[in-house]
């Protein structure tokens, strides 16, 4: 790290994406991947509408969790940072984009959804388009390298499901097997992160903090 | 006189290269400062790089030039140093990067 060239906007990007170096959020991701290989199954027996949202309380509580490994395991090695208003304005920026791509998308899906007839293609483009979409604009304006890589593969895994679903007969167009795989890939990516990142930066030692407490 | 070193100045710009911020891990130390509101004593250590006294010593150099501000607290009984660029820290490095653009961006290739 102290070998790299000095640039303000490297410097920038380095203080932000470290953020991200945990692999929590990876996690959180896998868990909502793993819901669109599980709802498929579900929805025979709660319905399309409970076989969501049973997924809400779950997520909540492994948000709950996670932000307790952040506080207690996490910030004691990472520290802490408020960011300038040029990064503010990026992640803000984001925000709405998001929004409004999302409202957009969630229309259209459920246009796509209940329109009746069509091959199982067209139904299947508009969500890899808002996957593909969603995710670049996150490695984009995040600064996140391998949101790229998510986007990609998550986008290609429903057409992937689809020709699983129409060559071989996978059940639920294949999203159990092909979301079940990549909710895997990205879970393993989050805990090999956090566990790298535990063990590059050990909690600061008693005689550092006293230290830190006289002379930081 | 005045004038004299004024012109000096005006000649050599690397006159005004500010020795303080020029030092490669206070350049570096300041150069994180300058992209965010403020950091922790921990979070800047990590994205240096450098080790809690090496940080410490470069710190208290440019808090005693004014140019930074710690401010020191307890959270959960362990302590939490702040530290945050000031207006004159702040001016000071974007003179010292434009004073740097003028003597590189004029040198030929």
């Amino acid at each position: 790290m102290t070998k790299k060239n000095i640039s303000i906007k490297e410097a920038e990007r380095q203080v932000y994406r470290s953020a991200f170096d945990d692999g929590l959020v990876d996690i959180f991701l896998a868990s909502v991947v793993l819901m669109w290989a599980l709802a498929p199954y579900l929805s025979v027996y709660m319905g399309d509408f409970w076989s969501s949202a049973i997924f809400l309380p779950i997520w909540g509580v492994l948000y709950l969790v996670l932000r307790w490994i952040r506080k207690n395991w996490i910030i004691p090695r990472a520290g802490v940072v408020e960011y300038g208003p040029v990064r503010r304005k990026r992640v803000t920026t984001f925000t709405i984009i998001m929004v409004v791509l999302n409202v957009l998308f969630l229309i259209l899906g459920l246009v796509a959804f209940f329109m009746p007839g069509g091959p199982g293609w067209t139904k299947t483009i508009p969500f890899a388009l808002m996957l593909l979409l969603s995710f670049s604009l996150a490695g984009y304006f995040l600064d996140v390298t391998r949101f790229y890589v998510y986007g990609l593969l998550l986008a290609s895994g429903i057409f992937v499901g689809e020709y699983l679903y129409q060559n071989f007969g996978f059940s639920h167009h294949g999203f159990p097997v092909v979301f079940g795989f990549l909710s895997a890939v990205i879970f393993l990516t989050g805990v090999y992160k956090l566990v790298t990142f535990i063990k590059d930066n050990p909690l600061p030692s008693e005689e550092q903090l006293q230290w830190e407490a006289k002379n930081g | 006189m005045a004038e004299e070193i004024e012109k000096s100045q005006q000649e050599d710009p690397l006159a005004d290269i500010d020795p303080l911020i020029h030092a490669p891990s206070r350049l570096r130390v300041m150069t994180y400062l300058y992209v965010v509101d403020s950091i922790d004593f921990v979070y800047l250590k990590r994205v240096t790089g450098m080790s809690w006294g090496n940080l410490s010593t470069h710190l208290t150099k440019l808090e005693q030039a004014g140019y930074i501000r710690i401010s020191k607290s307890f959270q959960d009984k362990k302590p939490k140093t702040m530290i945050e660029l000031t207006d004159k820290g702040r001016t000071a490095f974007r003179g010292y990067k434009d004073g740097m653009q003028e003597v590189l961006g004029n040198l030929p290739d």
